[in-house]
């Protein structure tokens, strides 16, 4: 079996453990030296017919072939008054058929194939991906680009999926969680293209010609950045994707354009009642762009506030000291292209919730406060940088992570840069970004629970939860209806 | 997926290169003196190694009085050693039993006596309870395991427990695999199980969790209905009555019973060098004494003879869910039970539970309800062999736009299932099934902790080539197989049928 292994890496010398002393403690343990270079995305960079790029690496270890085609469109670019649109085309793009072939004849065949191909549309970007034995390469490619290139939306099954759609709708208020993240995004983020959410008449008013029409507006070679990794020769399937793509024509992209203009949030507490025996807790307001600068040493605070599990402080007083929680921590999440959420996040039996949020909130209190100590920074930035390699455990992924850094405009030595950027990282600079994005007086505190128990709270934490801020409560949305839910 | 046991006892490390299809799985084994398994799957390339190790046991090893106790276990093995966690062990160990005792009168008095006891007393005790366990702070360092791991790179850093076994996760730069076996060796040799009590109120919260999951509740009361004999009655979380209950002394017999060396395996898959691995494994691992052996359980399911039927509402989507008993994973029929349940699965929909694998909704029973008779949103089959007992399950959700019942979709799969005892399935349908499977199978080998999860936990029960044996009984599955297992399983008497209504609460 051939083995071809672009990455660059060399491991200190092998040793033998046979004749060493038996080691008593972890800090007696010596460590060989070992050096990784991560893969550099220009040695895996292509260019095929009609602008289409793409990032492809042979790996000969399996017989097997995966593609990915990311294409610039996502839910975002979704009218108000067509949402769910997104949902729709996760849901048709395969199943609704090509120009020459039925949506369940291509299932079939590649399902018989032992094959999978999925599509889904994220937030701005969407996806189509395959993977097949490598001996079904060139009629799995074949099929690939069919979808990709002439999706039909055909009436029969976008009617069925549209149906299936609808009556997943009931069950957008069942989940605790779910209704945490989606209601705690739109007070953030207020009536904005981010937070829009399809309901059953929205649903209905999509058709086959608003699908064809986006899919005409923004599939084409140039919009799409292939991930390519698996079993095959570079040079020929280079070859026979030149040679799908030579006729599918490009079109002028009118890129949408966005308010990034966001509500005054007011702080306070926002309670969903939910007859259920714990709350489910986000605290939190906007948080950064990746793009910015600070992003790095966002990760490392972040890592010591958070978000290294039970190496932070959020997890040690809120579950190991006090055993308020079993999930528990603080969030920076990102998105393109605008700026993401910061949370804290516990969900704990009613009678605690007071009194969990207020060791998160002393938390946000204390990293803006006072600086790190050595201990935990030395921790946060050694999982960096000694967990680095793991990004590039699988080819395909990998090859997904450059196609995502070039769709997203973010620069392409940003792995190369990675760990001298968290490396650069000091305490001062931990408590500066602290400072700078960690605002507990500007936070909203949104409780999905019930709000009796909750706001009694308990004997380390008497309530009532005004005691934190105002209490708005807020009503959910019956999609199916668009009333709002008493 | 849970799999059952066979020891090889050589002392030689020997390399297993089985062919399933062309594809071939290097597996090196090597056997400790102490009865200790190590497994090793070499990947080169990226200097990363996952290192897991499974225990062979579970929640089918605890009884009434202490369920959950599997589970209880696996969260305290990060509560500390001899070594780790503390700063004077003797100090704080003074504290501990202290703690212990107090906990064992309080215990007494609430659990003992009758109305939960004197509450005057119990507060008094709690208060000294509060103030022993400030004490004990200064010498305890907290989550030291879980920080040394992290700060030398440890990714993928967890444990789970299920019905048949437990492991420990991490994946370490492939310099520092001696850490893990320091800290995995030293935790099933030293470990001392400090904050015993507030980590039972953590385990609760998790509880919590699960209860407040749309539908949880119906699910569990499903589960203990169907399985009425076997220990897999219970969930792996337990009842919450014994989470309150559970003491220090059945943890500490439990760490003793199940935690030797020749009840577990570990393995590693990665880019290490063989001969290092197992070096250290004799240094680390090879102290651990032998226990004595273990038993396997006893009580299987006794044939039903009944049919079962339940029905539940409550705030989750309507549903229909009918479950067979099936022979246990390695079993001639369980071959054609799996290829069955993925002719009537693949696909599935896409979303609802338990789809089947794959987004395709190219199985029968999707074909049926959900396109061409448009009665459901979703339906699914899905066949659970199990390393004691096995099942089979198929679960659809009505339209209720088109005003469509759980009983209407009940008789539909009834109607098909008797097609299938009379003509079996098509042979399109047998060979789709087989070729997934073997695709699936290659898929695996390349998601390294998949693959560790999938050998380290079938080397408990059948050993690790039960991967590849089990891939070629699926093989030579016929259409006279299908229409057998069909006729034997898929009767009423063997069943249970779920139906479960939305009814919004507050």
């Amino acid at each position: 079996m051939k083995k071809l292994m672009t990455l660059a890496l060399a491991i200190g010398s092998i040793f033998l453990a046979i004749g060493l002393g038996q080691v008593q403690k972890p800090s007696d343990l010596k460590f060989p030296t070992l050096k990784y270079e991560p893969p550099d995305p220009k040695a895996f960079r292509m260019q095929f017919a009609n602008g289409l790029r793409g990032y492809v690496q042979e790996d000969r270890s399996l017989p097997l072939f995966s593609i990915s085609a990311l294409i610039n469109f996502g839910g975002l670019y979704v009218p108000k008054d067509k949402q769910g649109l997104a949902e729709t085309m996760s849901g048709t793009l395969i199943k609704g058929g090509t120009k020459t072939k039925e949506g369940s004849v291509i299932e079939e065949r590649i399902d018989f194939l032992g094959g999978i191909l999925s599509f889904n549309v994220g937030e701005r970007t969407a996806t189509l991906s395959l993977s097949v034995l490598s001996k079904d390469l060139d009629e799995a490619l074949g099929i690939f680009f069919d979808v990709l290139m002439n999706a039909e939306f055909r009436e029969d099954a976008l009617k069925l999926s549209k149906s299936r759609l609808i009556e997943q709708l009931r069950q957008v208020n069942d989940n605790p969680s779910t209704i945490l993240s989606r209601e705690y995004e739109k007070l953030l983020y207020g009536d904005h293209p981010l937070t829009w959410q399809p309901a059953k008449k929205t649903y209905e008013s999509i058709t086959a010609t608003d699908l064809k029409a986006v899919h005409g507006q923004y599939f084409f070679p140039k919009n799409i950045i292939l991930a390519a990794a698996g079993d095959f020769n570079k040079a020929e399937l280079k070859t026979k994707i030149d040679k799908i793509v030579a006729i599918w024509k490009n079109k002028d992209l009118k890129s949408p354009s966005f308010s990034r203009q966001f509500p005054q949030l007011e702080a306070g507490v926002y309670f969903i009642q939910k007859a259920i025996n714990q709350g489910y807790i986000s605290l939190g307001h906007l948080g950064i762009e990746d793009t910015n600068p600070d992003y790095f040493a966002v990760q490392v605070m972040n890592f010591i506030l958070g978000g290294g599990s039970f190496s932070s402080r959020i997890t040690m007083k809120v579950r190991s000291n006090e055993g308020l929680s079993y999930n528990q921590g603080s969030r920076f999440a990102f998105r393109w292209g605008f700026p993401g959420t910061f949370s804290g996040y516990v969900q704990t039996k009613s009678s605690t919730v007071g009194y969990a949020i207020s060791l998160i909130l002393n938390e946000f209190e204390r990293i803006r406060k006072e600086p790190v100590s050595d201990a935990e920074m030395e921790t946060a930035i050694n999982y960096y940088l000694e967990s680095f390699a793991d990004t590039f455990q699988s080819p395909q992924a990998t090859m997904s992570n450059f196609a995502n850094l070039e769709m997203t405009g973010k620069p392409m030595d940003y792995f190369k840069t990675y760990r001298d950027k968290i490396k650069a990282v000091t305490k001062t600079r931990v408590q500066e970004v602290a400072t700078k994005y960690i605002h507990p007086d500007k936070a909203a505190i949104m409780i999905v629970g019930d709000f009796e128990p909750c706001n009694k709270g308990g004997d380390k934490w008497p309530g009532p939860l005004d005691k934190l801020g105002k209490v708005h409560k807020i009503n959910l949305i019956d999609p199916l209806t668009g009333e709002e839910i008493k | 997926m849970k799999r059952t046991l066979t020891l090889l006892f050589t002392l030689l490390a020997f390399a297993s290169l089985i062919a399933a299809a062309d594809i071939k799985l290097d597996v090196k084994e090597h056997v400790l003196p102490n009865g200790m398994k190590i497994l090793m799957i070499q990947k080169p390339g990226v200097p990363r190694v996952v290192c897991h190790i499974y225990f062979k046991v579970g929640s089918i090893n605890e009884r009434p009085g202490i369920t959950g106790l599997a589970h209880v276990h696996e969260h305290m093995m990060f509560k500390g050693t001899q070594m780790m966690g503390v700063t004077d062990p003797a100090k704080d160990a003074a504290i501990d039993k202290k703690i212990d005792e107090l906990m064992d009168k309080i215990y007494r008095e609430k659990y003992w006596k009758a109305a939960g006891g004197d509450k005057a007393k119990l507060a008094q005790w709690q208060k000294e309870y509060d103030e022993l366990v400030k004490s004990e702070k200064q010498y305890i360092i907290k989550d030291d395991l879980w920080n040394l791991y992290m700060k030398n790179g440890g990714t993928a850093l967890n444990a789970s427990t299920g019905n048949e076994n437990t492991g420990y996760y991490v994946t370490l730069p492939s310099n520092k695999v001696e850490l893990q076996m320091l800290l995995e060796s030293d935790r099933m040799l030293n470990a001392y199980f400090r904050e015993f009590y507030s980590e039972k109120d953590v385990i609760m919260e998790e509880r919590r969790l699960s209860e407040n999951r749309p539908g949880f509740f119906f699910s569990e009361q499903v589960n203990a209905a169907f399985y009425a004999a076997s220990p897999y009655h219970w969930e792996v979380i337990g009842w919450m009555d014994d989470l309150r209950k559970l003491t220090k002394p059945d943890l500490n017999e439990f760490h003793t019973k199940y935690y030797v060396p020749n009840n577990c395996v570990a393995i590693y898959v990665g880019d290490f060098d063989p001969a290092n691995i197992i070096a250290l494994a004799e240094k680390y691992f090879g102290r651990v004494p032998k226990g004595p052996d273990i038993e396997p359980i006893r009580t299987y399911e006794p044939p039903q003879y009944g049919e079962k039927r339940m029905y539940g509402e409550g705030p989750a989507p309507t549903s229909l869910q009918i479950m067979f008993h099936t022979p246990q994973e390695g079993q001639p029929d369980a071959a054609p039970l799996s290829i069955l349940a993925d002719v009537l699965g693949s696909g599935g929909g896409g979303f609802g539970p338990r789809g089947g694998g794959g987004m395709g909704g190219t199985g029968r029973l999707y074909k049926i309800l959900v396109q061409e008779k448009q009665m459901a949103v979703n339906a699914s089959a899905f066949g659970r062999p199990q390393w004691y007992v096995g099942a089979f399950q198929i679960s659809a959700m009505p339209r209720i736009d088109k005003n469509v019942q759980p009983e209407d979709l009940e008789k539909e799969i009834w109607a098909e299932i008797e097609k299938i005892k009379k003509e079996g399935v098509t042979p399109d349908e047998i060979q789709k099934a087989k070729n997934r499977n073997e695709a699936m199978f290659i898929r695996s080998l390349g998601i390294t902790m998949g693959l560790a999860g999938r050998a380290g936990r079938a080397e408990l029960n059948r050993g690790w080539k039960a991967i590849l044996t089990d891939l070629d009984d699926l093989k030579k599955v016929t259409n006279d197989d299908i229409k057998r297992v069909a006729a034997k399983y898929f009767v009423k008497d063997n069943s249970l049928t779920a139906i479960y209504k939305r009814k919004m609460g507050r």
